[in-house]
């Protein structure tokens, strides 16, 4: 879901998609950055996601990666479960 | 959907994608390593760091990878490597299961692709869906007073047994054929033949015997077959006067000719009559009967020119039956519009024929029938039996699942801790059941495999069994890969399911009591026992059969002859069709016969019309009545025999002398008869020198010997009171004669001899049938032989399948129950009394057994009751010995588990719980 939310705002290859997300989430979200490899492959599987060979911001050849619209179809899914679930949990916190 | 694609797109450039994925982590690590290095940390550090962060990279990139890769083909990769290794691991269950597959798929699937070709294979011709075969059917010509009352005066061919007691032919008289052919409306052609037998060919100087078939003119066209060189007859050649031309089979071609091409336009004698060979017939054509596959065609008036004696008859007499009727369907008319054209002509043409109230009361109605097939005379001869063998090999193969389910059973249970084991560590349920369907594939592939060539073997020994040495049988049966590929399927299924069933209960989520003690899940143990019960049974029917052909077999073998059985070579000669006249023909056959008496190892060498066992059928030498005085002799065999018969038959001389060198054709025709005719008919009179009257041929016969009684004709031929009368070869001239000679040794050892003493006299003459004496017999009773050989295979295979099966449920239930066989030994329980405990529960098995299948085999027997040979279907020796056998073999089966529970150790066994 970050991944795509990441992508839906502008097509970016692997190192930049981490990059954003470190910087978005004011490091917080501190994953092993490898992972995000497999995480790529599993979404262009599904089809939400498209890579193709490009040139970054450095003039580096990269693959870089953007969201199909199936992909923005299944990112709207996605947030709107996630917005369910952050509400159920914020109303159970809520009435502790 | 898309997700495949995109998956097989990823496959087909696997390489570049992984590549390109290792270059994106490199940009990762570098780009990652410019930032920290940007941010104050050594170049060595920064990278150090990079990677730190990244994780394990060749983990991450076979992880990546896999995502694009199913599982699948590893997996079953894993499966099979661990199958083969439980199989090597449990060698004695693998082989058996193996086995008992091959056999079941193997035997089923020889028998079935046998009845395929025998039964239900088309003809090799153009749309054979549009051929007919004329037939007739009417009531039996016999009236009341079992006087012959039918418009059928004569036939030759056959008529056969049809539906509720009628008679039904193909054969027909010339003028009937020409009538429907004139009424031809529903018929774009139609054709007529007749089976010309065996004749004489001689192609530049050799002889041969070859089959032949005459066709008329639209014979080749209605069937609509092209020449493989040449031409094929047409209706030019079949017309009295014209040149006479011959066709040929391929195989002929080759065999004769060294090709097809080579033989047209040569010159061939046909009983002497000179052809020309106009074409040759393409290689899978075999005529219109699959028994009979001629050699040579030839158009049908030839015969005036081959036959001219028979011929006269079968164009002048409208009740002289002979000709076969086949027809091609007009397209878009139906055969029972055909049938409605063609019965009220056929009908209205026959009814001219009958001369009497008792004829026209019975007239033949005309039936069409199916011809795609062919004739059907291979199938009404074969297809009882097959159907027979056929239900008899399912049987085996219902045996063959029944155990491969009921190993399988038991080995699900023997595993449920191990899969109990798999399932703790963590195996996926579908994962464990996925291998499970693995081995129970691999075990049915491997007994495929096995079967196929069990079945390869097992139709070339069928079909050498049942053509008997029968040079004309042309049955080319080929494996049947649909049958195959069913019956193989049937034994998968039956494996998956039994194997399956408990090895998804054994994969359910509560795995705790089968880790513990080992020894759960005691549920299969009906099923089980179900399946024995079901193999005792049928194994019960099988051995039921195979005693009653065995015993048929017996009691032919016991059928008192009369006459010699070993040490005679016969063979045949048929000196008339090479060319010879009389009364020439009598000087060669003697000649010979002295020839043959003086082969140094032959002690005496006769000549009759046939041999005894065949007597019955064919050539006759007296066909009017028989008389002594005013007394007719009622059903005594004429039999014409040369000098020394009785001697080389070894048939006792009661009085007077046998058939010898002084009875020449001008003599006075003599006659020797059997013992029993003598006592019938002169009492305690002396019969010799008496007379025998013929009054049709208005001569008579002297009586100058008495021989002991014989069986003639076929063993089974009911005639105990059997009369013969022998009269001299000489005087009555058959055309073909049958040899015997009573050798030293091995008869066989003389054939070439006799070969070249003939080939030296006349080379035109071939020398066909040769046999032994006990050999001709047994191709008598060769059905009878073939059914009691195959069912005693099959019966012990059934056997050995039913022990197996017991053996394997004993041996299960006895592991099963070490802990309370343990406990009642400790309790003082005699090791005897746990050995009865054991076999108690199989006699039981076997009880249970019986009562299924006693009534079975009862009513079984019943159905094979034609083959039988003075048995009774429900014989009760047989069915006491198969029960005794079933039941030794059950206990045998049973004891060896029996014993082993009767060994246990107490101690270790209660340790053990």
């Amino acid at each position: 879901m970050l991944i795509l939310r990441t992508l839906s705002l502008r097509d970016l290859h692997g190192y930049g998609i981490v990059q954003f997300l470190q910087q978005s989430s004011d490091n917080e979200l501190l994953v092993e950055e490898g992972s995000l490899y497999p995480a790529l492959q599993r979404l262009e599987l599904n089809g939400w996601i498209d890579g193709a060979w490009g040139v970054t911001s450095n003039n580096r050849r990269a693959r870089i990666y953007k969201i199909t619209a199936p992909g923005r179809k299944q990112l709207a899914v996605e947030t709107r479960q996630y917005a369910k679930l952050t509400l159920a949990i914020a109303r159970v916190m809520g009435a502790g | 959907m898309t997700g495949v694609l995109r998956r097989l797109r990823y496959w087909i450039d696997h390489a570049r994608r992984s590549e390109a994925l290792g270059e994106e982590m490199e940009l990762h690590l570098a780009e990652k390593a410019a930032e920290l290095e940007a941010d104050g940390m050594t170049a060595e550090r920064a990278r150090a760091e990079a990677r730190r962060r990244f994780g394990n990279v060749g983990m991450q990139q076979e992880e990546s990878r896999e995502i694009w890769m199913t599982r699948f083909w590893p997996e079953l990769g894993q499966d099979v490597r661990y199958g083969f290794r439980t199989m090597i691991a449990n060698k004695a269950f693998s082989a058996l299961a193996v086995l008992l597959l091959a056999l079941g798929i193997g035997a089923n699937t020889a028998i079935y692709s046998l009845m395929e070709s025998v039964l239900l294979r088309s003809l090799p011709v153009a749309d054979p869906a549009s051929l007919v075969v004329l037939n007739w059917h009417s009531q039996p010509p016999f009236n009341a007073n079992k006087e012959w009352v039918h418009v059928m005066h004569g036939v030759q061919g056959l008529a056969w047994p049809g539906d509720k007691g009628t008679m039904v032919s193909g054969m027909f008289p010339y003028d009937a054929f020409e009538t429907l052919c004139n009424e031809n409306a529903a018929f774009s052609t139609l054709f007529g033949y007749f089976n010309g037998l065996k004749r004489n060919l001689v192609v530049r100087g050799q002889a041969t015997i070859a089959g032949t078939e005459f066709v008329t003119g639209e014979y080749f066209r209605g069937l609509r077959v092209s020449p493989a060189a040449g031409r094929l007859i047409d209706s030019e050649d079949d017309r009295p006067g014209v040149a006479p031309v011959a066709v040929i089979s391929f195989a002929t071609s080759q065999n004769r000719f060294g090709g097809p091409q080579s033989a047209i336009g040569q010159p061939v004698l046909v009983d002497n009559v000179p052809f020309t060979v106009i074409g040759v017939a393409p290689p899978e054509f075999f005529g219109v009967d699959p028994a009979a596959a001629p050699d040579l065609y030839l158009p049908l008036h030839t015969n005036l020119l081959v036959d001219p004696a028979a011929a006269e008859r079968m164009y002048g007499d409208g009740n002289f039956y002979w000709i076969e009727i086949m027809g091609r369907l007009r397209s878009g008319v139906s055969m029972a519009q055909a049938q409605a054209a063609l019965a009220p002509r056929f009908h209205q043409w026959v009814a001219t024929t009958a001369s009497t109230d008792g004829e026209r009361a019975n007239l033949p109605a005309l039936k069409l029938n199916p011809g795609a097939a062919g004739l059907g005379g291979l199938r009404r001869r074969y297809s009882k039996p097959l159907y027979m063998l056929l239900a008899m090999v399912a049987l085996i193969l219902a045996m063959a699942c029944a155990n491969i389910a009921n190993l399988l059973l038991v080995r699900a249970a023997a595993r449920g801790r191990e899969m109990a084991i798999r399932l703790s560590l963590g195996a996926g349920r579908l994962r464990i059941v996925r291998q499970l369907l693995t081995e129970s594939v691999m075990l049915a592939s491997l007994g495929g495999a096995f079967g196929i060539l069990f079945a390869i073997w097992g139709m070339r020994t069928l079909t050498l069994l049942l053509s008997h040495g029968q040079e004309t049988f042309t049955l080319h049966a080929e494996l049947n890969w649909n049958v195959l590929g069913v019956t193989a399927a049937l034994s998968v299924v039956c494996g998956l399911l039994f194997g399956l069933a408990p090895a998804i209960q054994s994969t359910r989520p509560d795995v705790m009591p089968a880790l513990k003690n080992g020894r759960g899940g005691g549920s299969h143990r009906r099923a089980q026992h179900v399946l024995v019960v079901a193999q005792i049974a049928m194994s019960f029917v099988i051995l039921v059969a195979a005693g009653l052909f065995v015993r048929t077999l017996n009691n032919l073998h016991s059928v008192q002859l009369g006459y010699a059985r070993e040490n005679i070579l016969l063979f045949s000669l048929d000196a008339r069709h090479a060319g010879h006249r009389d009364p020439e023909i009598a000087t060669l056959y003697a000649d010979l016969r002295k020839r043959f008496e003086s082969i140094p190892g032959v002690s005496s060498a006769t000549l009759s019309q046939s041999s005894i066992i065949n007597a019955a059928r064919g050539w006759q030498a007296i066909r009017g009545q028989l008389k002594i005085g005013a007394a007719t002799i009622e059903g005594a065999s004429v039999m014409a025999a040369g000098p020394r018969f009785l001697t080389t038959m070894r048939i006792p001389i009661l009085a007077g002398r046998e058939i010898d060198d002084r009875d020449q054709p001008d003599s006075r025709p003599v006659a020797v008869i059997s013992e029993r005719l003598a006592r019938t008919y002169f009492e305690n009179e002396n019969p010799l020198g008496r007379r025998i009257t013929l009054p049709d041929e208005k001569r008579d016969l002297e009586i100058v010997g008495v021989s002991a009684n014989l069986r003639y004709g076929g063993l089974k031929n009911e005639e105990e009171s059997a009369t013969t009368v022998f009269v001299a070869a000489s005087q009555f001239s058959p055309d073909q004669v049958t040899y015997a000679l009573h050798t030293a040794g091995d008869p066989l050892r003389y054939v070439n001899t006799v070969y070249e003493i003939v080939r030296e006299a006349d080379s035109r003459i071939p020398v066909r049938n040769v046999a032994t004496q006990a050999a001709e017999i047994d191709r008598t009773i060769s059905q009878e032989i073939t059914f009691a050989r195959l069912c005693t295979g099959f019966a012990i295979l059934a056997l050995l399948m039913a022990c197996a099966g017991l053996y394997g449920t004993m041996s299960y239930n006895v592991e099963r129950q070490v802990g309370e066989i343990g406990v009642r030994m400790a309790l003082g329980a005699q090791r005897g009394a746990v050995v009865w405990m054991v076999l108690r529960r199989v006699l039981m098995l076997a009880a249970a057994g019986f009562a299924v299948s006693v009534p079975a085999a009862l009513i079984a027997s019943r159905l094979v009751k034609s083959f039988l040979f003075e048995t009774r279907p429900n014989d009760p020796g047989t069915l006491v010995l198969a029960s005794a056998i079933l039941l030794s073999a059950a206990i045998l089966a049973g004891y060896a588990p029996a014993r082993r529970a009767s060994r246990i150790d107490p101690l270790a066994a209660l340790r053990h719980e």
